[in-house]
């Protein structure tokens, strides 16, 4: 769990009317659901709307261990005997603010149970263990967000909870934002930050075939930013985009020439 | 003596001639899957696939020694259809190993860059600029590969005046791409140029159109016209076979006992059933049409059914059968023991060791799997176990009024986390001998990928079964036992596996239904019950289009009735369209590169498993 305070400026540059429509379900206290690939900048997208919004960001990294339990709250022992420790959903539900879960296709089934009165008109977090009924602080919303990909295509959400959510569908960028927004986070010159997107489209198109998932946003990042440092840019690019990517001697050694071909 | 002679003459005056070099030569295969990976990236349609080139004529001025020696009449030249890039299998043509491996690479590039060709001269020079705006890494490497590839051209002065400005022409466009605009006249074809592609070789088939229709009219005029019938079916490639010399019927007799002409009846032989019906069905399955010149032999129908094997070479019959039933959805009704299922195993199998070719995969799978064995996992609040369970304390003691009577404190180590049996059910149908590549057809697909998934589960214990069906209408669903759930995987399995064939079409909704009955013997809490196939359910009766994928769909209903979770797993692109009503949602994977399947069945096994 990370809470976000809003210190600097984060940078975000929209798709398409994300912004507006994440804004409209904020005033309407309605929860969202974020689709797309990894790295296409889902989680970005939501730092930028709770500072935007000015609401405190509560993300929790969903994996196959976490349980509900995780999520309310939980009994610790302190010097006084025990307490009860809210957890960040709780936290989120209480103080008002964006509570964030990312990847939730991976969390355990029972985090269903939390989420359900929360996304509906009650807007209301049982906690079983102190058998408290907290009602949703007026600033609270859910975000979640999952990757329609390979490894989850059966783990889905269940349509009865897809059905409480706004649903909000990130790819990656245009080839022109994409260059620009690679420009803006590394400095990079816009040459070479346009070639980069050309390769990563390329990259991009050995999806499902020879690749898993194509090279994200963040990975070409990293190559810009790798670029701006003393390493060669064919170097940056097998560092950032093709290791990462694959194990398969054949499949690298073909995007090392796809690399090649462009620096 | 001659033939020593000869030979000595060709061996002498072949390496003479000989031009490229051996010694840099390169092959096709040791590239290809880089090639492949290469040109999808750089936007190659991505069903094409690369393979090798046939060589092909080439009309080009050669020197007298090479017309004396009578070679490099031919070149593997680098062209692309809709189905796959041709490049050469082997290219010698440059001194260098590296040159070579990049002439490849060039060629997978400007290919990807050049799926339509209209102009050959043109084309390619255009496209070569394109690619060497947009990927300026190329630039250095097609310079040098142009300068090598015009120091292999005969000097200019050495040619023919008459062809000496085409060349120069030539060289000037592989130099510089785009700066010549028209190719000069000159006889013959240019001479061969690697680094560009060619069109696709043309078929004559225009050829002869006027005899045709003359013919046609005139069998037109006796016969009554029928109404023509529209098969709405996706274009086929055709091929025009003229059987023009040939007799109208097959002459399986002796020629000399033919004594007179009357001796040879021209028998039409009634037809006892309609088979207009299944012209569709018939259409296709079939991967090529042959069309036939004359137009009445033609529309001679020829009645055959695919006969079953002879019982001698058949494999061995389990049991007298099985009846089962099977559902109409016009009636909508079951239909009682309309369906005989023969089980049975192939007996002349041999054992067998694993194919080299999968041992690598074969040895990671089981390593992956090997780690996925029950391993104790810890259980919490038990009343008796090995450690104390700390959040159980935690809670008692939070809640000030709770006793420690009959509370659960305790953690156990739990034995068997996952209890799962899978029969995986291969769809064996006919379809399944269609070519993936020309090496490899979808069954070796499907036979790999079983073996790597039997390695698979047997490394982490899970039982499984293994079992191939395909059907000759309802009297015979032909379900081969491959693997049962009682036996220990083996040589003799993995020989069973190995010696499957395709054969027959797919009723599929029995199959179901048998498999169903085997899986609910098992005692395991989940059951799974895995499909691999390659297409809709078909048969040659009524079973196919909506009647089939109606009972396999009630096949599957009452599978879940029966707490079996099914999935199916197919390489059919157009599965979207009925699959998802088969199996639901979630309930099946199309898998587009089917050389993927068999690294794929066993990840997917591992969701399949997670998920449940």
């Amino acid at each position: 769990m990370s809470q976000t305070n809003n210190r600097q400026a984060i940078h975000y540059q929209a798709q398409d009317r994300e912004c507006e429509i994440f804004n409209a379900a904020a005033n309407n206290k309605l929860p969202v659901l974020l689709k797309g690939p990894t790295g296409c900048g889902k989680t970005r997208f939501v730092e930028y709307m709770a500072q935007q919004l000015k609401r405190p960001l509560f993300t929790v990294a969903c994996h196959d261990d976490l349980s509900a339990t995780d999520l309310v709250g939980r009994h610790l022992i302190g010097a006084n005997g025990t307490h009860w420790q809210d957890g960040p959903l709780t936290r989120a539900v209480r103080e008002g603010g964006i509570c964030y879960l990312d990847e939730v296709v991976e969390a355990r089934k029972d985090t269903t149970v939390v989420i359900h009165p929360l996304t509906d008109h009650r807007r209301l977090l049982p906690i079983d263990r102190t058998g408290e009924l907290v009602e949703a602080h007026p600033d609270f919303m859910l975000v979640v967000s999952y990757n329609p990909g390979y490894q989850n295509l059966i783990k889905g959400l269940k349509p009865s909870t897809r059905q409480r959510f706004i649903a909000l569908e990130f790819d990656y960028p245009q080839a022109k934002l994409e260059a620009s927004i690679i420009c803006q986070e590394t400095g990079l010159d816009t040459q070479r930050a346009e070639q980069l997107v050309l390769l990563g489209e390329e990259i991009r198109r050995l999806k499902d075939h020879d690749l898993e998932e194509g090279a994200s946003t963040r990975l070409l990042i990293y190559a810009a930013k790798l670029m701006q440092s003393s390493l060669s840019t064919v170097e940056a690019c097998m560092a950032a985009l093709a290791q990462p990517l694959s194990d398969d001697r054949d499949t690298i050694k073909a995007i090392e020439r796809l690399v090649n071909a462009h620096f | 003596m001659e033939e020593f002679i000869g030979e000595v003459w060709h061996k002498y005056i072949s390496a003479k001639v000989a031009t490229g070099y051996p010694e840099a030569a390169l092959e096709l295969t040791h590239l290809q899957s880089q090639l492949s990976t290469y040109f999808h990236g750089l936007g190659g349609a991505p069903g094409k696939v690369v393979e090798a080139a046939e060589a092909r004529a080439l009309n080009n001025h050669r020197p007298l020694l090479q017309r004396i020696a009578g070679s490099h009449r031919r070149a593997s030249l680098c062209w692309q259809d809709q189905r796959s890039l041709r490049l050469p299998p082997v290219i010698d043509y440059l001194p260098e190993k590296s040159l070579n491996e990049a002439l490849y690479f060039w060629l997978a590039a400007l290919a990807a860059k050049l799926p339509k060709m209209s102009h050959w001269f043109l084309d390619n020079q255009l496209a070569t600029l394109t690619i060497l705006k947009t990927h300026p890494g190329l630039k250095t490497g097609y310079e040098k590969l142009a300068k090598a590839v015009v120091e292999q051209r005969p000097l200019i002065e050495h040619l023919p005046l008459k062809l000496q400005a085409r060349e120069q022409a030539m060289q000037q466009a592989i130099l510089k791409p785009g700066s010549v605009d028209s190719l000069p006249m000159a006889a013959g074809d240019p001479l061969f140029v690697p680094l560009w592609l060619y069109p696709a070789p043309l078929f004559d088939v225009a050829n002869n159109q006027a005899q045709d229709d003359e013919e046609q009219a005139s069998s037109a005029k006796k016969e009554t016209n029928e109404p023509p019938e529209t098969l709405d079916t996706p274009r086929k490639e055709a091929q025009r076979f003229d059987d023009e010399k040939q007799t109208d019927g097959l002459l399986v007799f002796k020629l000399d006992a033919l004594f007179s002409w009357a001796e040879q009846v021209d028998m039409d032989r009634s037809q006892q059933e309609d088979l207009d019906q299944d012209l569709q069905g018939a259409a296709d399955d079939l991967d090529v049409i042959t069309l036939s010149k004359k137009r009445k032999a033609g529309s001679a129908k020829v009645k055959f059914d695919m006969d079953l094997p002879a019982p001698f070479t058949d494999d061995l019959y389990l049991g007298p059968g099985i009846k089962l039933p099977e559902w109409n959805y016009k009636k909508r009704a079951m239909l009682k023991d309309f369906c005989f299922l023969q089980p049975m195993v192939s007996d002349e199998a041999t054992p067998k060791k694993l194919d080299n070719n999968l041992k690598k995969e074969a040895n990671a799978l089981k390593r992956q799997f090997n780690l996925l064995r029950p391993i104790s996992a810890l259980q919490r609040r038990q009343p008796f176990g090995d450690e104390i369970d700390l959040d159980a304390w935690l809670d008692i003691k939070t809640q000030p009024n709770a006793t420690l009577d009959g509370e659960n404190l305790y953690l156990a180590k739990k034995q068997n986390e996952r209890d799962m049996s899978t029969l995986v059910l291969a769809d064996l149908s006919m379809s399944t001998d269609s070519g993936v590549t020309t090496q490899q057809r979808v069954v070796d697909v499907i036979r790999d990928s079983l073996v790597l998934f039997s390695e698979a589960l047997s490394a982490c214990d899970d039982p499984f079964a293994l079992y191939g069906f395909s059907s000759i209408k309802n009297k015979q669903i032909r379900y081969q036992l491959l693997k049962n759930f009682s036996e220990t995987y083996s040589d003799e399995t993995r020989g069973r596996i190995m010696a499957i064939e395709p054969g027959f079409y797919t009723r599929m909704g029995a199959a179901i239904r048998q498999s169903v009955s085997v899986l609910k013997l098992q005692k395991s809490q989940q059951k799974l019950l895995l499909i691999i196939s390659d297409g809709k359910p078909n048969d040659i009766d009524h079973y196919e289009g909506r009647y089939g994928i109606e009972d396999t769909r009630q096949a599957i209903l009452e599978a879940k009735r029966q707490g079996i979770q099914p999935f199916c797993i197919t390489i059919d692109s157009q599965a979207n369209d009925y699959l998802p009503y088969l199996f639901g949602d979630q309930g099946f994977a199309l898998v587009r590169k089917i050389q993927q399947l068999p690294k794929l069945l066993p990840k997917l096994y591992l969701n399949l498993t997670q998920s449940i």
